[in-house]
């Protein structure tokens, strides 16, 4: 069973590909409340990437580390900080803990490569992405809407989309 | 040579076969299936934008929607998230109770999954009959245990929300007592049904390396050949302590995920022994008493998964400090194991579609979330 | 790749290498007899947990369902059989905690004061949006709310599903009958926080609305039997008022009492004999409040004047209850003081019946005190309302009383 931890991850991809690796900057999470007690900032421990190399780092997780099961591709919008997260979870098929490795893309031009032509597993997590986040992952084969219908305006796991009101019932109402 | 003309047919979304309203787009060449694209969300609630406006606590009875037959096993996922962010201890005792709750929803589950496939074969409703029954019999144990068959919001933060009524385990003593006549029955019945094998020997065959690279889980990637099961992998709760098999298949074909099934339902039998021997020494009560329910984790992020019956099932949950999670996505087990639905119909039948995707084992609920 | 697991092992499923038919076909006949044996077996009634043959079927219309203790519907609101106590305090937490949002609920105010009061004025569940996870039940520190047992809640009309408090309301012994340890569980508790929000609860505030006329009868009762202790009629003591009477005193009730007084004195100075005449049915135009006012100010003069028997006529105006109430005490008050035989007549009117049943009981009451016969009629009441019953259950209790009072003064008399 192979022993990782996040810590030997940014390690060796640090060593093993140079660049690819960036340093982790602290989040804010949400928007500071007036009063209360403040959160505190989010300071992940998993290992950041490129967007840019990021097909680069999960093949170089499969191929050489041997963590082939992609699990999870999840996102998530910090609108404070004004970016996206791409949080990608691999395991290893003998067990033991999953690697994740991180990509943060900005909010207002949210394109990343994709993992499906290496890895078929994407598919369905990136379509789901791009329909609730807006997410365009750039090379993937049919980057269509999964839930939403393909007529649908707007992004609605985003932070900023609208709670209320609803354009298809009509103001009027 | 006779010259064919591709022909593109809907099945479903209203279709018998579909387990819930899903679409299947099929190109086919004659009776052949040249491509297949599954479309769904006909169902979908936008379940992570509703339990990102609700408190930890409110959004358990809402796991329970997701996948209906196994809710259990979603309130263990969830719970042991929430525990994990939070950091709540849970008494063994409570660890047992939980892992009790989920094999027998393993042993449900599958009955009544198998049930459905044989009907997708066109066995109609034979073993499906024969599988509701022992799902009753379990639907019984957690209404007594949790208030209610199938949504059962039984388990919170630190434990689980009441203790086992006295009449609990001699009645599941009971129960495992028939479950080897039933599975045994259910294997005989079936195995060696010429109309089944006809049906499933060598149809929707998933390669062992194909079966990865779709990150596929549960019973359909052993069913490939990799025994990758979470509870061994990655133990959680009290799982280290039991002594099971993990069985896989060969081929990875319809037949071969059914077979893995039933010795499933065998090996949770063989976990649920271990718990009933187990459990009278199990320190601590069913719930932490100083766990708070109405939660508010420090900021972080965390990952919890476990082996739900369909598949790795896991929830991700970011938390801003506040009461409510900042950020719940759940990697469900029957979305991920449709992806490669296209791949595993080609070449086959269009009868053939039904069989296989009753081998997945979907339930809507959690595939529109 | 061969991967290793700890505590068991990696089995692969055998397909076929194991097969106990060599003859085609032989499966299919074996499964069969499987099938033929459940046929067979399932003329059989079994719930027997270990056998896995026969019917498990439960003939569900006929023969009920076997219901855990633990087993959840929908949410109820519980109160306490002997004093008709709600035990919710209206404290929001299962409002907060509901995860559909489907709990609205607000607070009772002490209408002297404006101060809030421990008890829940209003209570609402949307059954059809209820997803039954007792959440509610579960955080409820007075164990005021609890999921019920009764499953059959169909119906073709969907406004009905908003469930207000009068239709949530249950009696503790029925939650004590279908969960009898949970109960016994949550009993002491529960009480003793009971017993100190009864004593923050004015009047009768916090009991359950269909009790209300019920325990303020009761209370009527006890007072007047109090009352009834100081011997002969004292007709114009000080209208100490009967603790059912003594709660809301608002400013026209305040205002009634003063006129009754003074009718009181009036009638006191005049030392007029009783005189009986036959209750006056006659029927004001219901329409205007103000006439019922008239009447009833009419009746008392008539009382102050003569001492003789006013046919005191309260039809209240189902638009005005205020004004009906007023006259319904007026004229009791008059009756009383007159030691007249008055005609009190409460025609409860539809829309509030309470005030109605109140000042029924309320002339009652003082028809009693003053020892006389008044022939206090009910009619039979209008179209009436759920509890409506209780209010003339009330009035017929006054009525009651009032004719017993009757005859022993005849007998007295006599004498």
């Amino acid at each position: 069973m192979p022993r990782l931890d996040a810590t030997d991850l940014r390690e060796r991809m640090a060593r093993d590909l140079p660049g690819a690796v960036l340093e982790a900057v602290p989040l804010q999470v949400a928007a500071a409340p007036a009063h209360g007690p403040q959160p505190g900032a989010f300071m992940t421990s998993d290992t950041l990437v490129a967007p840019s190399r990021l097909v680069e780092a999960a093949c170089y997780l499969r191929d050489l580390l041997g963590y082939a099961y992609l699990s999870d591709i999840a996102v998530v919008d910090y609108l404070a900080d004004d970016l996206f997260e791409l949080v990608y979870r691999f395991y290893h098929v003998e067990g033991g803990e999953g690697l994740t490795i991180k990509v943060r893309i900005p909010r207002d031009h949210p394109e990343v490569p994709s993992l499906t032509p290496a890895w078929p597993g994407a598919n369905f997590h990136e379509r789901e992405a791009f329909d609730l986040y807006g997410i365009v992952f750039v090379g993937h084969p049919f980057l269509r809407r999964i839930y939403m219908w393909d007529e649908f305006e707007g992004f609605p796991m985003r932070k900023d989309f609208p709670k209320q009101g609803d354009k298809y019932i009509g103001a009027d109402e | 040579m006779l010259k064919t003309e591709e022909l593109q047919i809907n099945i479903g979304p209203q279709h018998p076969s579909t387990h819930g309203v899903f679409r299947m787009i099929v190109t086919v060449d004659g009776e052949t299936i040249t491509d297949l694209k599954p479309v769904f969300g006909y169902l979908h609630r936008n379940h992570e934008q509703i339990a990102e406006q609700n408190t930890y606590l409110q959004n358990m009875p809402y796991t329970d929607r997701l996948d209906y037959f196994n809710s259990m096993a979603n309130n263990q996922a969830y719970a042991m998230a929430v525990e994990q962010l939070v950091g709540i201890e849970v008494p063994e005792r409570a660890e047992y109770l939980r892992v009790m709750m989920v094999e027998l929803t393993r042993i449900l589950n599958h009955a009544g999954a198998l049930g459905f496939l044989i009907n997708d074969m066109g066995m109609w409703q034979t073993q499906l009959a024969f599988g509701m029954r022992e799902r009753e019999k379990i639907l019984d144990l957690f209404e007594s245990a949790s208030g209610a068959r199938l949504m059962c919001n039984y388990f919170r933060f630190g434990g689980v929300v009441r203790d086992l009524p006295p009449d609990f385990i001699p009645r599941l003593k009971e129960l495992l007592q028939a479950m080897p006549a039933f599975v045994d029955e259910l294997e005989r019945l079936l195995r060696e049904n010429e109309i089944l094998m006809q049906r499933a020997e060598g149809i929707g065959i998933l390669p062992r390396d194909l079966a990865l690279a779709y990150s596929v889980s549960g019973p359909v990637l052993r069913g490939s050949g990799i025994p990758y099961d979470v509870r061994k992998a990655e133990p959680y709760s009290v799982y280290d302590r039991f002594d099971f098999d993990v069985p896989v298949g060969t081929v990875g074909d319809v037949y071969d995920r059914f077979l893995v099934r039933i010795e499933e339902m065998r090996q949770s039998r063989r976990i649920l022994q271990q718990v009933i021997e187990q459990l009278p020494d199990a320190q601590g009560g069913h719930i932490n008493p100083k766990a708070r329910q109405n939660v508010r984790p420090p900021v972080g992020d965390v990952y919890a998964r476990i082996e739900s019956p369909k598949g790795e099932l896991g929830f991700y949950l970011v938390s801003d400090g506040s009461g409510k999670p900042y950020r719940y996505k759940v990697r469900a087990p029957s979305f991920i194991n449709l992806t490669p639905l296209g791949d595993m119909c080609r070449g086959y039948k269009v009868a053939d579609v039904v069989v296989i995707l009753g081998s997945i084992d979907i339930v809507m609920g959690e595939v529109d979330r | 790749m061969t991967i290793t697991i700890q505590r068991g092992e990696v089995v692969e499923v055998a397909r076929g290498s194991q097969r106990r038919y060599a003859v085609p076909g032989m499966g299919l006949l074996d499964s069969l007899g499987v099938v033929w044996k459940h046929w067979r077996e399932s003329f059989r009634q079994n719930r027997d947990f270990s056998d896995i043959h026969g019917t498990f079927t439960e003939q569900y219309p006929d023969e009920r369902p076997n219901l855990p203790e633990a087993y959840r519907n929908m949410p109820i609101l519980l109160y306490d059989d002997e004093t008709g106590h709600e035990l919710c305090t209206s404290c929001f937490q299962c409002q907060r905690i509901c995860p559909p949002q489907v709990i609205h609920m607000t607070q009772a105010k002490d209408p002297t004061t404006g101060k809030a009061v421990p008890s829940v004025a209003e209570f609402i569940i949307e059954y059809d949006a209820c997803m039954s996870c007792g959440f509610c039940a579960e955080v409820c520190p007075f164990d005021a709310i609890k999921m019920d047992h009764h499953f059959e809640l169909s119906t073709a009309d969907h406004a009905s599903l908003t469930v207000y408090k009068q239709e949530l309301n249950r009696p503790v012994s029925y939650y004590q009958s279908i969960a009898p340890t949970l109960w016994e569980e949550a009993k002491a508790g529960a009480y003793k926080k009971l017993q100190g929000n009864i004593k923050r609860r004015p009047d009768v505030i916090g009991i359950a609305p269909h009790l209300v006329d019920r325990i303020a009868a009761r209370r009527a009762e006890l007072a007047a039997a109090a009352a009834a202790a100081p011997p002969p009629p004292p007709p114009a003591t000080t209208p100490a008022a009967p603790p059912a009477e003594a709660r809301k005193l608002t400013p026209e009730e305040k205002a009634a009492k003063l006129a009754a007084i003074k009718a009181a004195n009036a009638s006191k100075q005049s030392g007029a004999t009783p005189a009986e005449t036959p209750p006056a049915t006659a029927e004001l135009s219901p329409a205007e409040a103000k006439a019922a006012k008239l009447a009833a100010i009419r009746a008392a003069n008539t009382a102050k004047q003569a001492g003789t028997a006013p046919a005191a006529e309260a039809t209240p105006a189902p638009v005005d209850e205020k004004a009906a109430k007023l006259a319904a005490i007026r004229a009791a008050n008059a009756a009383k003081q007159a030691g007249t035989v008055p005609a009190a007549e409460a025609t409860p009117a539809p829309v509030d019946e309470k005030a109605a049943k109140l000042a029924a009981i309320r002339a009652a009451n003082a028809a009693k005190q003053a020892g006389t016969a008044p022939a206090a009629e009910v009619p039979p009441a209008e179209p009436a309302p759920v509890d409506e019953k209780a209010a003339k259950l009330a009035a017929i209790r006054a009525a009651n009383a009032a004719k017993k009072a009757a005859a022993e003064d005849n007998e007295t008399e006599r004498n």
